[in-house]
């Protein structure tokens, strides 16, 4: 592990210890760690999904008792959280998308702002297809 | 100098991971959101029409296969995004070691997750 200079001479390796609030001392650093932490949202709204699908495949009385889950007021407050953390999941995966895509047309790339506006009309457009089939389908 | 391409079994599985985590990602950003609003608070507020989550229309809507496929992807890829950012945020943000128990415990939930979503809505439905 200790690299040899070109006389042979070896030196120890410097691994800098961090404390485990690294991620707490800086703005950036939270939003970062923010980031993340909106993946448990996103799954905690997969499982919800399948909670109601669950309750479906059981009939309409225990399917009726989810709905009146969801009427309950916690409910609606932990899906107000789920909701603006499953968007600034979006918001922050569309900003990351821009680093990977990078879509060179001629000899000139397009600018980031393009391929976040399509994004963002994609979102849209599928926002509103689901809609409509969930509610006025 | 360009490095060798990693090959080798670890490395389709690391990719597979990746992909999985990168579907998920689009999945959960473009489609949760209005499924999160509509369920959530849309329903509470009154703001669908009176029979919108009735009984008999959900399990007809349901029962169309492309919305069983719909709905597997819908709640599954989201898993496998929650698995890949979970792991690596047990590592760097809580300092916790234990890198294979915790790649198996955190894949392996998403992949449990799978399994219960295929179960129910082409099995219970």
């Amino acid at each position: 592990m200790t690299p040899d200079d070109a006389e042979g001479r070896s030196y120890p390796l410097y691994f800098p210890k961090y404390p485990r609030s690294w991620w707490l001392r800086k703005g950036p650093y939270r939003r970062f760690a923010a980031r993340e932490i909106t993946s448990m949202f996103s799954a905690a709204a997969s499982v919800t999904l399948l909670a109601f699908l669950f309750a479906l495949s059981r009939g309409p009385q225990a399917y009726d008792a989810f709905l009146r889950l969801l009427d309950s007021p916690w409910m609606v407050a932990a899906s107000a959280v789920t909701l603006v953390a499953v968007l600034y999941h979006t918001a922050t995966w569309f900003r990351l998308t821009t680093h990977i895509v990078v879509i060179r047309v001629g000899g000139r790339t397009l600018p980031p702002g393009l391929l976040i506006v399509a994004l963002s009309v994609a979102w849209l457009g599928a926002s509103a297809a689901v809609a409509y089939f969930h509610g006025w389908f | 100098m360009r490095l060798p391409r990693a090959r080798g079994p670890r490395a389709l599985v690391e990719a597979m991971a990746w992909a999985l985590f990168s579907a998920g990602g689009f999945a959960a950003a473009i489609l949760l959101p209005i499924h999160v609003a509509i369920l959530g608070i849309a329903y509470a507020a009154g703001w669908l029409p009176d029979d919108a989550l009735s009984y008999a229309r959900i399990h007809h809507l349901v029962s169309n296969p492309l919305a069983r496929l719909y709905l597997t992807a819908l709640i599954s890829l989201p898993l496998y995004h929650w698995a890949h950012r979970f792991r690596f945020a047990i590592h760097h943000q809580f300092g916790i070691g234990l890198k294979r128990m915790v790649a198996v415990g955190c894949y392996g939930s998403a992949l449990v997750g799978t399994g219960l979503a295929v179960w129910i809505i082409f099995f219970r439905l």
